[in-house]
């Protein structure tokens, strides 16, 4: 073997392994940031049913959450997936937060049911799958 | 912008890196798989460089599945000489001893006026002077002229000549080839010796100083006329 031939069959070891790593690590950033939210998510809906009201700590506090939560994976995820097509769940978790000082409770539940039908959309079309191949 | 800027570089550099690790033959001589390739990295690597929302890996990631993919085709292609033909196709006849094979011709998509462009790219210009004419997988045509239109060589005049071997470098653009002094088994003195001789008084005034097996120095100064003259038995160039 040349010494070219070496650089070739490493070069090609490695791109093969930057590939996996990209593809695992893009699948447990995606997975994880998504189901951090959609449980915060269920955590609101139970907050708001148990308290009967938008105005209370615990929903106050699981909303703030949920945003830091938010953009620390939307921090990292920015590397992997088109930042356009994450950026409506942080315009809905800002919206939440403008509902919840307003006391409309329709609007709130309304916004926490778009970022649950966002967070599900992208599962749909980001994970690997003959669908989304095709 | 500074964003734009920095991705452009960061793309320049990674296509370059996969063009140098694919080797020479991508640039002159492509088979029609490499030219696909070439055509999906050129359009791949500017998406994420104007884009600023697309991350650089939604570039980078699919010019290294490429690049693998190249490399699995030309291994299967090294291995199997049935995928070999599949893939790049074989080469042509198109002109034999009885002349064009239109049939040939007509398989290849090409015209007669192709055929003549081609052969007068390769330096022969009618059609009697050729005995073979030969499409390659990468669109080039291979002459074999007629003997009597071949070029002569020495060897057809079975003259005797001294073994020919190329020039070495010793000075570029005001600069010493350090590596070349090796091969030449000269030091810098010898060059400065070489530059005197030229009437060169310092190296960074010279443009180009060569030498060959024979001895024969090539000196140029800059905007100046070249001097040429042999060198022995102060250069000896090793073979």
């Amino acid at each position: 073997m040349t010494k070219f031939m070496w650089f070739q069959l490493i070069s090609i070891l490695t791109i093969l392994a930057i590939l996996i790593s990209v593809c695992v690590i893009e699948d447990r950033l995606v997975t994880n940031a998504l189901s951090d939210v959609l449980n915060y998510c269920y955590q609101i809906e139970k907050a708001v049913d148990t308290h009967d009201g938008i105005l209370n700590n615990d929903v106050a506090m699981l909303v703030d959450n949920m945003e830091d939560k938010w953009f620390k994976h939307e921090w990292k995820l920015c590397y992997m997936v088109n930042h356009k097509s994450i950026q409506e769940i942080g315009v809905e978790i800002s919206k939440i937060k403008t509902y919840m000082e307003e006391g409309d409770r329709k609007e709130f539940m309304a916004s926490l049911e778009l970022i649950k039908l966002y967070e599900e959309q992208y599962h749909h079309f980001m994970g690997a799958s003959f669908h989304n191949i095709l | 912008m500074l964003t734009i800027v920095l991705r452009a570089i960061l793309i320049y550099l990674v296509v370059l890196f996969l063009y140098r690790l694919m080797g020479k033959r991508q640039l002159g001589q492509m088979q029609p798989f490499e030219l696909v390739l070439t055509l999906i990295i050129a359009d791949l690597a500017t998406i994420p460089m104007a884009e600023i929302s697309v991350p650089v890996l939604h570039g980078i990631v699919p010019l290294l599945t490429l690049v693998l993919l190249h490399f699995a085709l030309t291994l299967l292609c090294k291995l199997s000489s049935k995928f070999s033909r599949f893939i790049s196709g074989k080469p042509v006849i198109v002109i034999n001893p009885d002349g064009i094979d239109y049939k040939a011709l007509k398989n290849l998509n090409l015209s007669i006026d192709d055929i003549m462009e081609a052969m007068r790219g390769a330096g022969y210009f009618k059609l009697q002077e050729v005995q073979y004419a030969i499409m390659e997988t990468n669109g080039k045509l291979s002459v074999f002229p007629k003997s009597e239109c071949s070029p002569l060589t020495v060897g057809d005049m079975n003259i005797q000549v001294d073994k020919s071997a190329l020039p070495i470098n010793l000075v570029s653009e005001g600069k010493i080839m350090k590596e070349n002094l090796n091969i030449a088994k000269l030091d810098s003195e010898a060059v400065t010796e070489l530059l005197k001789k030229a009437g060169i008084k310092r190296v960074k005034d010279c443009l180009v100083l060569s030498i060959d097996k024979a001895g024969a120095v090539f000196a140029q100064e800059y905007n100046k006329k070249y001097v040429t003259f042999n060198s022995h038995p102060l250069g000896q160039v090793r073979e």
